[in-house]
């Protein structure tokens, strides 16, 4: 896997969060948020939430791109808002992960065996679960919102990326210069933070592709649930609830938000092994 | 060998220990009131008196302090009584029970259709590394795996039921084939794509390793090669299958809420919407005993299989 490929992989993984930014700009917001000239200006001229009882379920056309769901709401404008969920989420929720994980595995493997096994049982515990099901009973206990789902996500993913630092940061800990530290009287914080952990997070970071893919399945999945961001904000899982309701007579609701999440999820896999490879 | 499984189970019933207690920190970290939340937690309903939410919480045990109702906890987890649901008072295990079977018949033929066309796959894409099946196989499996499973489930919907009529739409699984087909078939492409990637590296893992060379000198044929192959690879195929367990269940959960199945997954979705604290916890606690039991024979069947990694952890 050549260098180009790998740059040209996280490239397009890379454009996902970019249109989710560029959403309100692409799409019109609330009429209240932005002045008159801005709203006109948008390419898409719907209101992610507005409903319009008259166009419901309109199939595409000149007007609507993409056709229209059962409350007469735009599907491209919730497509293009409902990247700020599935995406920004899935996005922190890796980052959060990979952040407990790195940490966690740099001082599994940094501080002896005590640390050491606290941190495999706490692993074990975690991974003894199916994700959803973790996250589904977390949800049952936290109001829903954007940040909640970030978190409770992040709190079942983190276990792949401190298993993976915890085998570099044992090898580290071994090493002469580790030692010196140790000797020359560095704090444990000091000895993890600034003389394990930036040599032992590259495998970790080879793989937060797949945790975003996985970060951003599980959101979806959440909200299919009808569990993760409370409604009318739009998201690509619960746009795929919605859809199911009127799945005999409108296709077009189920087919956008599905093929967003299957190329998000193979751009971030397609990256993810592009890394892994080039290692 | 008998060190070895001891050892095991060992950490799996310690696993299970601190399964046993997340579940229970679950329960009592909840933010809010238990009681109000159930009884005031959907919208739409009147908020509950003083005196009612006494009495749901004298019922339940909530009045109670935390070391105690963590012992009670453990105590009755034991003897495999989950307390009751808030929703309608019957037994959580009663409620369980109840959904089981339509879950796993649905997964059973799933998990089979699965093997019947991963193996084959599998196989055919490690024989011969780049050619046809491969290739194919390596494109199905992108796909298979960058799909949701309940976006995928929705999509064979419109397929197959909107399109092409070959099921009706939203069809009860209890009454017969045509309902359990649609949900069987999304499951089974959900394991797919795990059973063919572990069976096409250890395959040809096994066809590379010195034996398998020795084999094709002494003139084997590529049957004798390919079952050689397999019983190699059993090690392998134990830890797929207890990789597959959460899997499924996650999948039964998303898959069951298309379909409308009423099977274990839905009670779960269904549990926590209306905030039925035992009921969710109870099923999350069946999950993580499902997975660590999963965990535990697919070690014991590993180790039976290939001696030698026994003597690898003794060494």
């Amino acid at each position: 896997m050549t260098r180009h490929c790998v740059r040209r992989r996280l490239l397009v993984l890379a454009l996902f969060p970019a249109l989710a930014l560029l959403a309100p700009v692409l799409a019109r917001n609330r009429p209240a948020d932005a002045p008159l000239a801005h709203q006109l200006l948008t390419p898409v001229p719907f209101d992610p939430d507005a409903t319009d009882l008259a166009a419901r379920l309109r199939p595409p056309d000149g007007t609507h791109l993409l056709g229209t769901d059962d409350l007469g709401r735009d599907v491209l404008s919730r497509l293009l808002h409902g990247a700020r969920v599935s995406v920004l989420v899935g996005l922190a929720a890796a980052a959060l992960a990979f952040a407990a994980g790195t940490l966690l595995g740099a001082a599994a493997g940094t501080l002896g065996p005590g640390v050491d096994r606290a941190v495999l049982v706490l692993t074990g515990v975690v991974q003894a679960f199916p994700a959803l099901v973790l996250v589904a009973a977390g949800a049952a206990l936290v109001p829903p919102s954007r940040f909640t789902a970030a978190l409770l996500i992040a709190l079942t993913a983190w276990p792949e990326a401190a298993r993976l630092v915890r085998a570099e940061a044992l090898r580290l800990a071994a090493s002469p210069y580790v030692e010196a530290a140790w000797a020359a009287g560095a704090s444990p914080g000091r000895v993890v933070l600034r003389h394990v952990l930036p040599g032992a997070v590259a495998p970790a970071l080879a793989t937060l592709p797949y945790v975003v893919g996985g970060a951003v399945l599980l959101e979806a999945s959440l909200s299919f649930l009808g569990l993760g961001v409370p409604p009318p904000t739009a998201s690509w899982g619960r746009a795929l609830a919605d859809a199911r309701e009127s799945l005999t007579s409108a296709w077009w609701c189920v087919v956008p938000p599905a093929a967003a999440l299957f190329l998000l999820v193979l751009a971030a896999r397609k990256a993810g092994e592009a890394l892994t490879e080039s290692r | 060998m008998t060190r070895f499984l001891a050892r095991r189970a060992l950490g799996a019933v310690g696993t299970l220990f601190g399964v046993l207690v997340a579940v229970f920190l679950l329960l009592s970290a909840a933010p809010g009131d238990p009681a109000r939340l159930a009884a005031g937690g959907l919208p739409g309903r009147r908020p509950a008196s003083e005196e009612a939410l006494r009495a749901f919480r004298a019922v339940h045990g909530l009045d109670r302090p935390v070391a105690a109702r963590l012992g009670a906890w453990l105590g009755s987890a034991a003897r495999l009584d989950l307390g009751r649901s808030f929703r309608d008072g019957r037994k959580v295990t009663e409620r369980i029970g109840e959904t089981l079977p339509a879950t796993l018949s649905v997964n059973g033929v799933a998990l089979l259709l699965a093997a019947l066309a991963g193996v084959p796959l599998g196989i055919a894409a490690a024989r011969r590394p780049g050619g046809r099946a491969d290739r194919f196989s390596g494109l199905l499996l992108d796909a298979l795996y960058s799909l949701p499973s309940f976006a995928l489930g929705l999509l064979l919907l419109l397929l197959f039921a909107v399109k092409l009529r070959w099921v009706p739409v939203f069809a009860d699984p209890s009454a017969g084939p045509a309902g359990l087909a649609l949900p069987a078939l999304t499951l089974a492409l959900v394991a797919l794509a795990p059973i063919a990637r572990v069976v096409r590296e250890s395959v040809r893992t096994a066809l590379r390793s010195p034996s398998a060379i020795a084999g094709r000198a002494r003139g084997e044929s590529p049957r004798e090669e390919t079952l050689r192959a397999l019983r190699r690879s059993v090690p392998a195929f134990a830890g797929l299958l207890a990789s597959l367990v959460p899997q499924l269940v996650a999948g039964s959960v998303l898959v069951e809420r298309v379909f409308a199945v009423p099977g274990t997954g839905q009670l779960l979705a269904d549990s926590v919407f209306a905030r039925d604290l035992p009921t969710v916890l109870g099923l999350t606690l069946a999950s993580g005993v499902a997975v660590v039991l999963a965990t535990l024979l697919a070690d014991a069947l590993a180790a039976f299989a290939d001696p030698r990694l026994v003597d690898v952890e003794e060494g």
